[in-house]
């Protein structure tokens, strides 16, 4: 019985070079993938016909409809309410707000010295606009045609919600995209 | 006590030698059980890895949105939390445009070839994302019409590197727009938590 055992399962082989493959190998390779979790962001094209936009909020009806725009430029960041620009009072003639002085990503991936949308200006004066207009969830983005594709996820991401802590504010989670400034 | 033969020198074997190797194999082999070391049982490590290896399977065919990030299409990163689904998928790398998986067209400095355009350099419709977007439309119909439960809602998954300017992002979404598509997902990475 003992013998019949010891044939059958054929142990003779040195497994460590197998071993060394399941035991080391395997879960190095497992801890040293990045586990990239995908999200999407929603956009909607401009709607045709009667919206939000189009129908003054019902405890202001004199009111006309926001039209929240922010449009990125070279120069920086220009926010339009009812069709009317949000002066930079430093700039009249010029965005809302300025490109600063910070640092980004090149193409290597290296960070260097560039001027950079200012994003903390912009989403003080979209929380103030939010206040101001609680019912109000729309926001149009538009840029300049050469404006990279991720600046205008950065904004996105920005207009979107407002982190203060551990509270999260909504301010305008809809997004439509509108052709760029030509 | 060695007996030395005429031409054989070994060692005389002891009467009891039969007996002698019976309790040395019975003593490696409880040797052999108390070192713990060659006869290994690897039958639950091969079903770790079995489980393993179906799980990973699982997950890759199960994901809806397939992206093969590499110098070609590197896309941002987003604090949105929303799940991406399983639509039609339109991939905007930095050399090409690609319809789920099929190319479609060549993207040379992030602008289309105006000759692919209908209407010239300005123009904003590219002919063949629409001509496949429209097969693609066309296919989710047919699915709609044979199935009432699967319905076609005009949304588009658009995978698009972040360098990419934004004029060839209103290009394609203008064009996904006239093959009745209205609604985006734009796939990002999630950096959120």
């Amino acid at each position: 019985m003992g013998k019949r055992r010891s044939q059958g399962s054929g142990q003779d082989l040195d497994m460590t070079a197998a071993m060394n493959l399941i035991l080391i190998l395997i879960p190095l390779l497992l801890t040293s993938m990045e586990s990239v979790k995908i999200a999407v962001v929603n956009v909607a094209t401009p709607q045709i016909g009667p919206s939000s936009e189009a129908n003054p909020p019902a405890d202001r009806p004199d009111d006309k409809p926001l039209k929240l725009t922010v449009a990125l430029t070279d120069r920086g960041i220009t926010v339009f309410v009812r069709d009317q620009v949000i002066e930079n009072k430093d700039d009249p003639l010029g965005p809302t707000i300025l490109k600063i002085d910070g640092q980004e990503e090149d193409a290597e991936g290296k960070m260097i010295d560039a001027k950079v949308y200012d994003i903390d200006k912009l989403v003080e004066i979209i929380s103030d606009l939010k206040d101001a207009n609680p019912a109000e969830e729309n926001i149009i983005i538009t840029a300049e045609p050469n404006t990279k594709y991720k600046y205008i996820m950065k904004i996105m991401d920005a207009t979107r919600e407002k982190k203060d802590g551990e509270k999260k504010k909504t301010l305008f989670p809809n997004v439509v995209l509108s052709a760029g400034i030509a | 006590m060695a007996v030395k033969k005429a031409n054989e020198t070994y060692e005389y074997l002891p009467e009891n030698y039969e007996e002698e190797i019976l309790m040395s194999r019975k003593k490696s082999k409880t040797g052999r059980e108390s070192e713990g070391g060659q006869k290994l049982n690897i039958n639950s490590l091969m079903d770790i890895l079995t489980i393993m290896l179906v799980f990973l399977l699982k997950s890759y065919a199960t994901d809806p949105v397939n992206i093969t990030p590499g110098p070609d299409l590197d896309i941002p990163k987003s604090t949105s939390l929303l799940q991406p689904a399983a639509t039609v998928t339109v991939t905007v790398a930095k050399s090409s445009i690609v319809v789920d998986n099929e190319p479609v067209t060549v993207v040379k400095d992030g602008k289309v070839e105006a000759s692919q355009k209908r209407g010239g350099e300005d123009a904003y419709f590219i002919i063949p994302l629409n001509k496949a977007l429209v097969e693609a439309v066309e296919k989710k119909r047919r699915l709609e019409a044979i199935n009432p439960t699967i319905k076609f809602d005009g949304v588009c998954t658009i995978v698009m590197d972040k360098e990419s300017p934004y004029r060839l992002l209103t290009e394609v979404m203008y064009t996904a727009g006239q093959a009745e598509f209205s609604n985006f997902k734009f796939a990002t990475i999630s950096t959120a938590g």
